[in-house]
């Protein structure tokens, strides 16, 4: 039920981006902050490697950023 | 969504329409504007880490990363990635402390008394085998190739190696932009294959410890599908919000973890390998941000994940990255909040006087209720005027990472007064390179 709400809200969310987007953005020449490497998403790939490795191997979850799998029998 | 990060290539297209306006033959000038381009193109960038992880009076890791990849400019890309981890110290074997001594068989054992190597837990001691030792190899691999102006495709695999595990897997993506590039819609799909084939064989889910009832090797096998927004909200802010379901089917058990029997007075009476549903299918929620400023940027992520193993979890992580010397240096604060209820089969014993245990079960720590917490500090040096390329960096991280239980059982008899639940407590030390 939990997630239900969850799900419902992150789809409402998403929703609301994509039909809001007309407002949202920036122009072409406005990406300058947006262009630096620490503002990418995947800007840490080696960092988040390994800490998405040490916490799969400690933790009950996992994902969630990206598809996991090349994982360790660690379960 | 990709957005281009600032290398060199801005710079060198302006040397290069300098050059339009400076020299009297363009012709001249765009020959070196295609140079230079073309050298951009064919360049590979390497990211590059070794990674020392220790857990307090338990295992230690020692992990080199190398990532590869090369992009094309337009919305193509190649990345290659290699992963080596290997790992030796002290495993939990998930058997309770005991008031009195406690001996156990090394996987390979055929039975306790026949066994070459065995180890013995002394009085209020967490069982451990001290003999743990692994090595894993992971290779990996995606291609990202434009379909239009607007729309690309990516598909991966990945691979990975150990004595007694052997995990493979494949996924495919597309992607497309709307409004004017600040909208990206994605939606994968996954597929995962795993072969285990555990030291001395596979037990048998909830028999006795004691009979060493074994099998051959087990597999699991794992698909998901991911579907993503990402939103650019303004000129300082990046968004990002996935949804993503994933279900495994087969051998979902640690082949190696046992759970202590215990009489009505905490004595204990045996044990039994752990026993867990063969299917598990995890939902998850996911919101990634990234503020910028012109000295200092923001990494927020929160995360809810949960299964029908009946594990719940919240993690939110935040780093904070300070541009220092004329963004020359950099500083980055990160802290990081876990937080997991208990599946619906942990417990942390099994009682003898239920008769028939319980359908389910297993005692391993890490399914059970704990929060945890991360802090950590990374200093990275760009390195760009000194090896002549753009993203040229030396970086070195430092974290310290601690469990603790929650909603803990009280000790049976003879029990109390024993640490049931220790926790965990691990520091992690990075050095990277990348070129």
């Amino acid at each position: 039920m939990k997630l239900r709400v969850w799900f419902v809200l992150a789809v409402s969310c998403g929703t609301a981006l994509a039909s809001g987007c007309g407002s949202l953005g920036v122009k072409p020449w406005q990406r300058d902050l947006l262009s630096r490497q620490d503002m990418q998403l995947s800007g840490n790939s080696v960092d988040d490697a390994i800490d998405d490795h040490l916490y799969f191997s400690k933790e009950a979850s996992s994902g969630g950023r990206s598809f996991g799998g090349g994982g360790c029998g660690c379960n | 969504m990709q957005l281009k990060p600032e290398t060199g290539t801005v710079r060198r297209r302006l040397i290069a329409a300098s050059c339009t306006l400076l020299t009297a033959s363009s012709a001249r000038a765009q020959e070196i504007a295609k140079l230079l381009a073309d050298i951009e193109k064919t360049d590979w960038h390497l990211d590059s880490a070794l990674a020392y992880y220790h857990e307090d009076g338990r295992i230690m890791a020692v992990e080199p990363v190398v990532n590869l990849s090369r992009d094309y400019g337009d919305g193509g890309r190649i990345g290659l990635n290699f992963t080596f981890d290997a790992l030796s110290g002290s495993s939990p074997n998930g058997a309770l402390p005991s008031r009195a001594p406690q001996t156990f068989a090394s996987p390979s054992a055929k039975s306790l008394s026949t066994a070459r190597h065995t180890y013995t837990t002394g009085p209020g001691q967490l069982p451990v085998d001290p003999n743990y030792s692994d090595a894993r190899v992971a290779v990996g691999g995606e291609w990202q190739l434009p379909l239009t102006r607007l729309t690309r495709t990516s598909v991966g695999g990945k691979f990975s190696y150990e004595d007694d595990f052997l995990s493979a897997s494949v996924d495919a993506s597309i992607e497309h932009d709307f409004n004017q590039k600040n909208t990206t819609v994605s939606v994968g799909v996954s597929d995962e294959n795993d072969q285990l084939h555990p030291i001395g064989g596979t037990p048998v889910p909830g028999s006795d410890y004691l009979l060493f009832e074994k099998t051959g090797h087990k597999s699991k096998n794992g698909v998901g599908t991911l579907l993503g927004v990402t939103q650019v909200m303004n000129r300082h802010w990046l968004a990002e919000l996935n949804l993503s379901a994933d279900r495994f089917t087969g051998y979902l058990n640690d082949p190696y973890k046992i759970i202590s029997v215990l009489d009505g007075s905490g004595g204990m009476t045996g044990y039994l390998y752990e026993n867990r549903p063969d299917a598990r299918t995890r939902r998850s929620v996911y919101l990634d941000n990234r503020v910028g400023w012109n000295r200092a940027s923001a990494a927020l992520s929160l995360r809810y994940m949960t299964d029908d193993w009946g594990v719940r979890s919240k993690t939110a992580q935040l780093r904070v990255r300070l541009w220092l010397d004329g963004k020359n240096q950099y500083v980055e604060p990160t802290l990081r909040w876990y937080r997991q209820t208990a599946a619906d089969f942990y417990t942390p014993w099994i009682s003898s006087l239920a008769g028939q245990g319980p359908a389910y079960a297993s005692s391993d720590s890490r399914l059970g209720a704990f929060r945890a917490l991360t802090y950590g500090v990374k200093y990275g040096m760009k390195l760009d005027e000194r090896t002549g390329r753009t993203g040229s960096e030396f970086s070195i991280r430092a974290e310290y990472y601690r469990q603790t239980v929650e909603n803990a059982v009280a000790a049976p008899g003879a029990l109390q007064g024993l640490d049931l639940y220790p926790g965990l407590q691990a520091f992690l030390i990075q050095v990277g390179f990348s070129y």
